[in-house]
């Protein structure tokens, strides 16, 4: 029996909004524990939710970017249950109207284009981070009150492969959209997986397990596939599919069972008493979309454009930053082919090797475009741009003054200095003979008059070395 | 001279005049506050107290409020000042922030001198409820009457003459209630009028800062003090504050009261009903004009048990922060599930988690269509009804309460009985539609006091109070101090 898998995901972007989602503490990945809360965030009595801004239009910009339809009023409610990572006893998240509904997301699989469904998108604030030890579990709030999005697709998926290419194409939306770090490793971007397994054609849906904790894209893909297998030998072997929730396992690259799902938790859900319907009026979503940052697409049509290969634009946008680097190089004036290959090439290996991020790399957008429009004039040569390369990396300044401290700046062209040579010396014969007769100093008269001739822009070092070669061979 | 017994314009006035100081007067009123009877104060802020009269700005007290004592039931979070709701699992709790009521009161020179009782968490009607025990009715020196809740303290001490005005906190009638039963004006304006920040909360939806006073006047006062929008509440509002205290008019002639008849029906006592009438007598007498309304008697039979089930499932929702993690005492356990069992076992009286116990259930997925969504259905249509009285009518006007205070040791009453649906609950209307609604006293029966109460249009504060005002003058019932027990 040939089977077909249904899978749907639910994801977790964590903002990198300046405060969170209803109090004022800062949000900063990293810092020492609990030192970003205010008394909000533990669920001081008396304090009272302030929905941030910033993160509605956020997300108001990933719902126009997944063509979902956006509601004119923001609801929220409270998702109550008890658990120690969660500091009010409840979770103010959108259950009965989230701010987006019905939206579509295309994505390239090695089959074609496939266009997955998206159910809803809602916001939420995040709960406090929990570390466990073997005697107690320490409790870091500084994560407490993130403002989340949720973002949950219908049951369009078929394979480990779509399931990571959706997830990637999600994280380019939310990255380029500034909204998130988008950084499975931090947990800035989670992912839940519900995965069942029916025989082709059949309508009904299988019982459905629950992956969670995949930490990277690839893991998605692995245990997908390997749940899939799974779950196969399963019904084949007569047996029934449990509803459980498993976890990946890296080392062992197998699902391991988790939990049975038994009773589901009543969550009680009720709307937030504490936050009265807020209007977004046309002005103001208008407004958000409209000042958006630009998606990936938006950007690779861009850069098609200005005459970039698939390669080239491929390559710029499979990271955000960057397109933010090349963005502002090529304000320079820059030829874009060049430009990118510069980056592509140079700068990326230059990265590899010290294994930063380019927003880190010690040569600023400006000064390399500046760079590579001085080569593309042939202001300067490759050989030499690449030297001012060097220059510029061990210090960022303007190449046009490391080129002069190179002497780049000098005419080094051999055929202009050598016909520069030429006519100099076939004006001075007495030259030659003193020359001749052992009188080294004819030459250095010789490299004067040519320099002169030249208005002092020759490189002093080439042209000694064309004037002792004309000489000889005289 | 008892400066504490005057109102709060006569007392400014003595200040102004240097005929008492802030000091002194502060000072009187914790000796008194220490000499209470009536178990009004959780905690009496005395070096707090004389530390803020030190610090009050000369500039300012053209401020009515300006070196006037009062206080502040302790459900109000107060910066380094002790606050526990009269629970214990928030004993020994020192909030690190204040509530914008506390700190616009002190911003306006006024002199907190102690945080009052309450019913545990606002929750009950009795000043029973309170992990210090029973609060005591001032005007029966015997302790056999309760004084009523939740906001028992604040109204105790402003009745026994401690403070001239305090603040309370108002789900279903928890200031208006008291002030009927204490003789008192009570007073909640419209949801949204005062922020709520700081209030620890009951039931959002139903909560309202309140305050008791012992004239119209001074309620005016109060509420200009602590009325307009605050950025940390949300459902704060933006609507402009009024001078509430300049546009009182006590003008009756051409006003429109509406009693509604269901309402006065269901009252029994017959000394109640009678003060009752002859004030709608004499409001006709001075050209107002008096009609009996209808609403539908199911609506009225349907504010208990709806204001029970809305209340209850905010509340279980709300209290889930006091979990012996962050807040409560502290239990060790296998796990957490144990750690918080533990302690919100040992924290919580038995009638709280009763309440808990009825929100949970409300609220569960198999029973929140028929139980909680149904009772919000009903908040609705009760809304509704009372919004169409008031397109023809200036106020709702009817008793407070069917009775005057209960005794502790009373015959529990019939509960299903139309008095104790109706008109024993009926003040709830006025926070099921976020109304401002103040009760002010109306008479005495067996030297104990009862009120009345009219409710008005959202914002009309100026109204409510206007009329307020009119009926005190008809009454000639205000500043009244309960005597002193023997």
């Amino acid at each position: 029996m040939n089977f077909e898998a249904v899978i749907g995901l639910e994801i977790h972007v964590e903002m990198n909004t300046k405060s969170k989602m209803f109090s004022n503490a800062p949000i900063c990945y990293g810092k020492l524990p609990n030192t970003l809360t205010v008394p909000l965030d533990l669920a001081f009595p008396g304090t009272m939710p302030v929905v941030n801004k910033q993160a509605v239009i956020n997300a108001i910009r990933i719902c126009n970017a997944l063509n979902m339809t956006i509601d004119r009023e923001l609801w929220f409610d409270r998702k109550n249950y008890f658990y120690s990572d969660l500091p009010k006893g409840y979770q103010i998240t959108q259950q009965q109207r989230p701010i987006g509904s019905d939206g579509k997301l295309e994505i390239n699989t090695s089959l074609g284009k496939r266009t997955i469904s998206i159910e809803r998108l809602h916001l939420e604030e995040d709960t406090c981070k929990q570390l466990h030890s073997w005697d107690c579990t320490l409790l870091d709030y500084n994560r407490a009150g993130i403002p989340l999005v949720e973002i949950v697709s219908r049951p369009d998926l078929r394979s480990g492969e779509e399931a990571r290419q959706y997830v990637e194409k999600i994280r380019s939306i939310v990255t380029f959209l500034d909204v998130s770090t988008g950084k499975m490793e931090e947990g800035s971007l989670r992912c839940d997986v519900n995965i069942s397994l029916r025989p082709v054609g059949a309508k009904k849906l299988g019982t459905k397990v629950e992956i969670k904790n995949l930490n990277s894209f690839a893991n998605i893909e692995k245990a997908v596939d390997y749940e899939i297998k799974r779950q196969e030998k399963v019904l084949l072997s007569g047996g029934a599919v449990t509803q459980e929730t498993r976890r990946f396992d890296e080392g062992l690259k197998q699902t391991i069972l988790m939990r049975l799902k038994t009773d589901a938790v009543d969550y009680k859900y009720f709307v937030e008493p504490n936050i009265p319907p807020i209007k977004l009026s046309e002005d103001f979503i208008k407004n958000a979309i409209d000042t958006s940052p630009e998606l990936a697409e938006v950007k690779l049509a861009r850069y098609q454009n200005l005459g970039l290969n698939d390669y080239d634009s491929q390559m710029l946008i499979s990271n955000k930053k960057t397109c933010v680097y090349f963005d502002e190089a090529i304000k320079s004036g820059a030829s874009a082919k060049l430009l990118a290959n510069w980056i592509i090439v140079d700068v990326q290996s230059i990265l590899n090797k010290e294994m930063i991020d380019i927003d880190q790399f010690k040569v600023s957008p400006r000064n390399l475009g500046k760079l590579v429009l001085m080569i593309e004039k042939q202001q300067v040569s490759n050989k030499q741009g690449r030297e001012i390369f060097q220059k510029l990396i061990e210090k960022d300044e303007d190449p046009e003054i490391v080129k002069k401290i190179i002497g780049a700046d000098l005419v080094s062209d051999g055929d202009l200095i050598g016909q520069a040579v030429k006519e100099i010396i076939d004006s001075n014969p007495q030259a030659i003979i003193d020359y001749q007769n052992g009188k080294d100093r004819a030459v250095g008269f010789l490299v004067g008059q040519v320099m002169k001739k030249m208005a002092g822009k020759a490189n002093p070092a080439i042209v000694n070395k064309l004037v002792v070669e004309e000489l000889q061979r005289r | 001279m008892e400066y504490l017994s005057l109102d709060i314009l006569s007392l400014h006035q003595a200040i102004l005049e240097g005929k008492i100081t802030p000091l002194e007067l502060v000072k009187q009123s914790l000796e008194k506050a220490k000499n209470d009877q009536n178990n009004a104060f959780e905690y009496i802020c005395e070096k707090e107290a004389l530390e803020a009269v030190n610090r009050l700005d000369p500039n300012k007290q053209n401020n009515l409020l300006w070196g006037i004592p009062y206080a502040l039931k302790d459900n109000f979070s107060t910066k380094d000042i002790p606050t526990c709701a009269s629970s214990n699992i928030l004993r020994g709790y020192t909030p690190i922030f204040s509530s914008e009521v506390y700190l616009r009161l002190t911003e306006q020179g006024a002199i907190l001198i102690g945080k009052a009782t309450l019913d545990e968490l606002a929750m009950g009607g009795t000043g029973m409820t309170g992990h210090k025990g029973l609060t005591y009715n001032p005007w029966d020196p015997s302790h056999k009457h309760m004084v009523g809740g939740s906001s028992c303290g604040s109204a105790a001490a402003v009745a026994s003459g401690i403070v001239p005005f305090a603040i309370g906190s108002d789900t279903g009638d928890s200031v208006r209630k008291p002030a009927s039963y204490a003789a008192l004006v009570g007073m909640k304006p419209t949801w949204g009028r005062i922020s709520r920040f700081g209030l620890f909360p009951f039931a959002p939806s139903l909560d309202h800062v309140a305050f008791f006073t012992r004239n119209v006047m001074d309620s005016a006062i109060v509420l200009e003090a602590l009325s307009g929008r605050d950025e940390k509440d949300s459902s704060s509002s933006t609507v402009a504050v009024e001078k509430y205290s300049q546009s009182i008019s006590a003008h009756l002639n051409g006003k429109k009261f509406a009693v509604i008849k269901e309402i006065y029906d269901s009252i029994n006592n017959r000394n109640i009903i009678a003060s009752f009438d002859k004030t709608i007598e004499t409001l006709k007498q001075q050209g107002a004009r008096v009609d009996f309304v209808s609403m539908d008697l199911k609506l009225c039979k349907a504010i208990y048990p709806t204001y029970i089930v809305i209340s209850c499932s905010e509340a279980t929702s709300n209290n889930a922060n006091l979990d012996g993690i962050k807040f409560g005492p502290r239990f060790d356990g296998k796990d957490y599930e144990e750690v918080m069992t533990k302690a919100r076992t040992e924290g919580f009286c038995e009638m709280i988690k009763r309440r808990f116990v009825i929100g949970s259930y409300s609220l569960f997925k198999e029973n929140q269509a028929e139980v909680f969504l149904r009772a919000q259905k009903v908040r609705r249509l009760i809304v509704d009804a009372t919004n169409n009285i008031l397109k023809d009518y200036d106020v709702i006007y009817l008793p407070a309460a069917p009775s005057t205070a209960p005794l502790f040791q009373g015959e529990k009453g019939d509960k299903l009985s139309n008095e104790y649906l109706i008109s024993d609950n009926h003040l709830a209307i006025g926070n099921f539609a976020g109304l401002p609604s103040i009760v002010l006293p109306l008479g005495f029966d067996k030297g104990l006091p009862f009120g009345v109460n009219l409710t008005g249009k959202r914002f009309a504060e100026s109204e409510v109070l206007s009329l307020a005002k009119g009926i005190e003058n008809i009454t000639q019932l205000k500043d009244l101090v309960a005597k002193e027990g023997k």
